[in-house]
């Protein structure tokens, strides 16, 4: 029989463990409740793909990132039909709303003061007499 | 309190609450005798004590057979095997000692759980959402190839196009559809956009089988082809529909180079007079005005409904539109208001440096590799996107069952996924109050693959009452309702935006046959996947995995 006070001890010892045992148990019951729950039902099946996503995301900025990497930052030689492309499109064609010739790449600003919208252009009234007059 | 009877008929008394009707002091009824004698010497556990041990709450089981209560360490004793987890209303088997799932309990404990928090109005899972009551039966997606009557009806209606010929250079190798655009004078902006909508399989195959003929529709809208005929041209059809079935076959029909998109220009500046100037535009609002033209246009023509939602009235809502649910939830009763808008795409803020949280995967040699510290995700944003917010405390909503202004929690949902689901990334911010604009560069991760059930309204009314299975809305009998089966999408553009805010270019990145290709204005090149994922992504396009047809015809 052990003595009264190594009893006490080991009492003591036996409650702080069944208390701490209980606190554990609280905190840990409800998430891993809901996560059994979550978990049986099926609704984190994607998790792994997420991962996966992920990962070939870090992956592939990785490579990217390195400077050995030729394929980011190579200038247009040729696009994949073996064509090259002017800075400026140069494709000419008549407007539709004026009827002049112009070059492709310049005819957003032209439509603009053609249609008379914008900031630039001027507020005139009739368009076919002047498009027709203006000589740019 | 003395109350003339007479009185009160003649005068109603206003609804007032429950909360507001109860007085401070609760009185306690004296107990009956048999009920003072049950109570001796149980003390305050008398409700709910372990059977064997006399163990008081928490962890208690209530038996179903024979509704005795046990604790967990006397469960297992039990003769009986399913039990309730009173704490968390949750079914336990004695016997496996684990948590075990019914549909039919779930759907008690909600409707129990919902009557109790909305002080007996279940009004959330009963709100019916204001659709057409014509069932559609959905069809499932079958591959098609020409029978021979049918090839030889192709042999004498129709010629090959130039540059077809299998025998042709290797351009043909390429899939047919790929070419550049030129840009017109700071038209990037609608070059990447359009790239993506050439793309864009239902839209694509709109046009492409000949269901917007442009000649049959100028034709039949009376279009003036005589050209010299200045004074006419004002009076000259605008229809963005033609022009964009203009653009499809000029771009699909095999010659590679590439292709000025003015006469689409044209007709886009007359359709939205207040974005037309030469100076750099936002993609996204393109993108926006666009399919309003296109709706604008063809609803005229055709007389369908107007009803965004269900996609009937025009093309380009039935490949972008879907339905968002807003619910709004009274934090005093429980009570909430359920709204249901269209919407052609979904616009996502990113999420704020300090929310993204970090994650650390464990590999399985067991290092831990802590990948993605802080950056930002698509799920992130859609999560974010989806969560309950609390409205402040300045935005107090009116409650119909409190009949005051209340605090509230705001939650969206996707009701309907669109056949093409567009994500626009905020990534420019414009402060009217310090009158300047910045864009946010943060790189922002997104998935090739994507699956959009957790974002679901079944998905996230379910998780409002803790992940219970049961039924929501007619579960899958509904065919508005979006279920698992069409919420798998695929990428296949991706728009991107580089530079500064306002000295900045747009290029489009997109998937064809599992190869992705760059398209910058008029330069069309082949990338590497990694290109694409490690890119600044502003909108990104994706198509449903399994592509639906609807049955037509029966109501």
């Amino acid at each position: 029989m052990s003595a009264p006070d190594e009893d006490n001890t080991s009492n003591n010892t036996q409650l702080a463990s069944n208390f701490f045992g209980e606190l554990l148990d609280s905190v840990i019951m409800d998430v891993a409740s809901e996560c059994h729950r979550v978990a049986r039902l099926g609704l984190d099946r994607n998790l792994d793909d997420e991962e996966e996503e992920l990962r070939l995301s870090a992956q592939a900025r990785a490579r990217v990132a390195d400077p050995s990497n030729s394929e980011t930052n190579s200038k247009y030689v040729v696009d994949i039909f073996g064509q090259t492309h002017p800075s400026v499109a140069a494709e000419i064609f008549d407007c539709m709303n004026c009827g002049r010739s112009i070059v492709a790449g310049r005819f957003a600003p032209h439509l603009e003061k053609c249609m008379g919208k914008g900031r630039k252009a001027r507020v005139k009234a009739t368009r076919s007499s002047t498009a027709a007059a203006q000589n740019r | 309190m003395s109350s003339n009877s007479d009185h009160q008929n003649h005068r109603r008394r206003p609804y007032v609450s429950n909360q507001q009707r109860q007085s401070t002091a609760v009185i306690v009824p004296t107990p009956c005798s048999h009920l003072t004698e049950f109570k001796a010497g149980r003390g305050e556990t008398a409700f709910g004590r372990c059977g064997a041990c006399g163990k008081g709450p928490p962890r208690l089981y209530a038996c179903v057979s024979c509704a005795a209560v046990v604790c967990g360490v006397h469960a297992p004793d039990h003769e009986h095997q399913i039990a309730i987890d009173v704490d968390r209303a949750e079914l336990f088997c004695c016997s496996c000692g684990d948590q075990v799932y019914d549909r039919d309990f779930d759907s008690a404990v909600v409707l129990l759980q919902t009557a109790a928090a909305t002080l007996g109005g279940c009004n959330s899972l009963c709100t019916p959402p204001p659709e057409s009551i014509r069932k559609r039966r959905r069809v499932d997606y079958r591959p098609w190839t020409p029978d021979s009557k049918e090839r030889a009806l192709l042999g004498t209606h129709s010629s090959l196009l130039p540059g077809n010929n299998e025998d042709l250079s290797p351009n043909s190798n390429f899939p047919v559809g790929l070419k550049g655009l030129n840009n017109l004078g700071n038209t990037c902006f609608m070059n990447s956009v359009l790239q993506a909508l050439l793309h864009t399989p239902p839209l694509r195959n709109y046009f492409l089988s000949d269901r917007h003929n442009r000649f049959v529709c100028q034709q039949k809208n009376g279009v003036n082809h005589n050209k010299n005929d200045r004074k006419n041209k004002n009076s000259q059809r605008l229809c963005l529909a033609c022009d964009a079935d203009a653009l499809f076959s000029a771009v699909f029909s095999g010659d590679r180079k590439p292709y000025s998109p003015a006469k689409f220009l044209y007709s886009w500046w007359q359709h939205a007079g207040n974005l037309a100037s030469y100076e750099q535009q936002d993609a996204h609002e393109f993108f926006i005005s666009m399919l309003d033209g296109i709706h604008e246009k063809v609803d005229k023509d055709e007389r369908k409904p107007h009803s965004q939602g269900s996609g009937d009235c025009c093309i380009a809502h039935r490949v972008f539109s879907g339905i968002l649910r807003s619910d709004v939830m009274c934090t005093a009763c429980g009570f909430t208001s359920t709204t249901y808008d269209p919407c052609v795409d979904i616009s996502l803020d990113l999420v704020p440096t300090h929310e993204v949280p970090t994650k650390t995967l464990h590999s399985c040699n067991g290092k831990a590799e802590t990948v993605n510290s802080g950056i930002s995700t698509l799920l992130g944003c859609l999560d974010r996107f989806t969560r309950p917010e609390r409205l402040g405390s300045d935005q107090k909503f009116f409650c119909q069952q409190c009949q005051v202004r209340q605090e509230s929690l705001k939650q969206m949902s996707i009701r309907k996924l669109p056949l093409v689901s567009c994500f626009h990334i905020k990534r420019f911010e414009h402060s009217p109050i310090r009158k300047m604009s910045r864009k946010v560069d943060r790189y922002l991760q997104f998935p090739f693959s994507l699956d959009m059930s957790p974002y679901l309204s079944s998905s996230i009314l379910r998780s409002r009452f803790g992940n219970r299975s049961f039924g929501f809305e007619g579960d899958g009998k509904d065919p508005d309702c979006s279920n698992e089966s069409t919420s798998e999408f695929e990428l296949f553009a991706v728009v991107t935006h580089s530079g500064k805010l306002d000295a900045g270019h747009y290029s489009t990145y997109l998937r064809l046959s599992n190869q992705w290709y760059k398209c910058d204005d008029a330069w069309v090149t082949q990338v590497n996947e990694n290109i694409v994922r490690a890119a600044q992504g502003y909108m990104m396009f994706y198509v449903q995995k399994m592509l639906y047809y609807k049955a037509s015809g029966t109501s």
